[in-house]
């Protein structure tokens, strides 16, 4: 079957990307000591907390985000263990991983795209994605937020590692006035695109399934099968994102959403105003707070 | 994978190109029900038939214009090259250098509009464009969209809308028949491309000394 054939070469041209640039791009200690103490059965939060503590750096952005517009919590987080026990041991871990990429990513520079800009369109993404994931129940904010962090990173490897083939994309993207999406003028260029070089260093990095399947499956969600929830909800936030960056409401702003990502959801349009103007409420501090941004 | 472009309406052949603007890009848009053109820096084109004329903007400058009663117009896009006195305000009936790029733009358009029939009584114009797409630059966009405003009061013509200034870069579709425009902001993610196919060009016209009978588009 011919698709079939396409979606194994594209993962290969994914994969073969990702390969190399495990040297450039590497994950925080912490974050590697918290997932070893989350998979064995005879850690306690106690160890989480330690591992932790062992980066002061970390510690103090953890607190701060713990006292930030992101929880709310009715009173001060001031040390690392409060912070872990009400955050929990499993959303620390993705603190741990969402504010330390954009440092990561600073090692795969590229002309295409300005890091502010870059990241600000993940951080609106995360922020919606999250308050999506309250209004929808059943599944964890946090883990969307980093989800959201995380969906477009597959860019930062496109963008440094074939940035010829990633501008001709964009062009023709923009030649088309803009009715061609980014990911298949991607797939036309390469042979791949974004979201299945960002699947293909998630599985790399060993990173939570449900991550990856977010990043992997953003622009595809039903191929997303262990988590279409997580990935319908990292979809349209994508969508949402575009026009919190553009300040609009109009969903002809913003790239089509995929009906069955709000059935999947659990979601309506409803939702859509909520959303975007709470994250364009907190853009400025969490910005400070991920990525370092003054 | 890519869903096909449902095709809406039989769309039957483009209508016909006013002479000059052969080498134009014009393309089936399914969306709109019409063909369009697509122009780049530094290009224009005018058009008698119901066609929609788009181009993508970043400090550049698109004047719209149209003759309201006959509907004949047409689009251009360009930006004013840096002079040494980037400082001053440039107006049109300034003598410098970049000003007469801006004139040009301007006239050209306005004299195709003219040659294939339109009225200049009749002309309306809407301007877009003048963003502040990158963070660092000096507001380029806004000499661009402080000259284009000085041309249409020094002209004496009417200016019908603008959408101009501010940080995003911008998608125009403009449909001379009807004197319909359509932007679209784009997201970040163009800004960088879009910055340096607009500094191309701009190189590109300060590379040439100004002369009175260069063709400059």
């Amino acid at each position: 079957m011919p698709p079939k054939k396409g979606k194994l070469d594209m993962e290969t041209g994914a994969n073969e990307l990702v390969k190399d640039i495990s040297g450039l791009v590497t994950l925080p200690d912490v974050y590697l000591r918290i997932s070893r103490l989350l998979d064995d059965a005879n850690s306690s939060s106690a160890d989480i907390v330690k591992a932790v503590a062992q980066d002061p750096a970390f510690s103090l952005r953890l607190l701060q985000v713990a006292n930030s517009a992101l929880y709310r919590f009715p009173s001060a987080v001031d040390t690392v263990a409060k912070a872990v026990s009400i955050i929990g041991t499993a959303q620390i871990r993705n603190l741990a991983l969402s504010m330390s990429v954009a440092k990561c990513f600073a090692g795969l520079p590229n002309d295409l795209v300005t890091m502010d800009n870059f990241w600000r369109h993940s951080l609106y993404c995360a922020l919606i994605a999250r308050h999506l994931g309250k209004a929808a129940r059943r599944c964890d904010p946090d883990t969307l937020f980093t989800a959201g962090l995380l969906h477009d990173i597959g860019e930062l490897v496109i963008f440094n590692r074939c940035p010829q083939q990633a501008q001709e994309a964009l062009l023709a993207v923009l030649d088309d006035e803009e009715e061609v999406p980014v990911y298949a003028a991607e797939r036309a260029a390469l042979g791949f695109d974004h979201a299945a070089v960002g699947g293909a260093l998630a599985r790399q990095w060993h990173l939570p399934p449900v991550l990856e399947e977010c990043i992997a499956h953003h622009h595809d969600i039903g191929a997303a099968d262990r988590h279409p929830r997580e990935a319908a909800i990292v979809h349209i936030a994508n969508s949402l994102a575009q026009l919190a960056e553009v300040d609009s409401l109009a969903l002809d702003d913003a790239p089509p959403i995929d009906p069955r990502a709000w059935e999947t959801a659990g979601l309506d349009a409803d939702a859509i105003e909520p959303a975007v103007r709470a994250a364009q409420q907190e853009i400025q501090e969490i910005e400070k707070l991920f990525t370092g941004k003054q | 994978m890519t869903q096909p472009i449902p095709s809406s309406a039989p769309r039957g052949a483009p209508p016909p190109v006013l002479a000059g603007f052969e080498h134009v890009k014009r393309g089936w848009h399914a969306k709109h029900g019409a063909y369009a053109a697509r122009i780049l820096p530094g290009e224009y084109y005018v058009t008698r038939s119901d066609e929609g004329i788009y181009t993508t903007l970043g400090s550049c400058i698109s004047a719209c214009i149209r003759d309201r009663v006959s509907g004949i117009g047409g689009m251009n896009h360009f930006m004013l090259p840096a002079t040494d006195k980037a400082a001053g305000k440039l107006t049109a009936s300034g003598l410098d250098a970049a000003a007469r790029y801006g004139n040009f733009a301007m006239e050209h358009l306005i004299n195709d509009i003219l040659r294939n029939g339109g009225s200049r009584a009749n002309l309306e114009v809407k301007i877009f464009g003048g963003g502040r797409i990158l963070a660092k630059m000096t507001d380029v966009g806004l000499r661009n969209i402080e000259f284009a405003r000085d041309y249409i009061a020094t002209e004496g013509l009417t200016l019908l809308a603008e959408d101009v200034g501010d940080i995003y870069p911008r998608m125009v579709l403009y449909f001379p028949a009807s004197g319909r425009a359509r932007v679209k902001r784009l997201r970040s993610l163009h800004n960088n491309v879009i910055a340096a196919q607009e500094m191309n060009y701009v190189d590109s016209i300060a590379a040439k000394p100004v002369g009175g009978d260069i063709e400059l588009f």
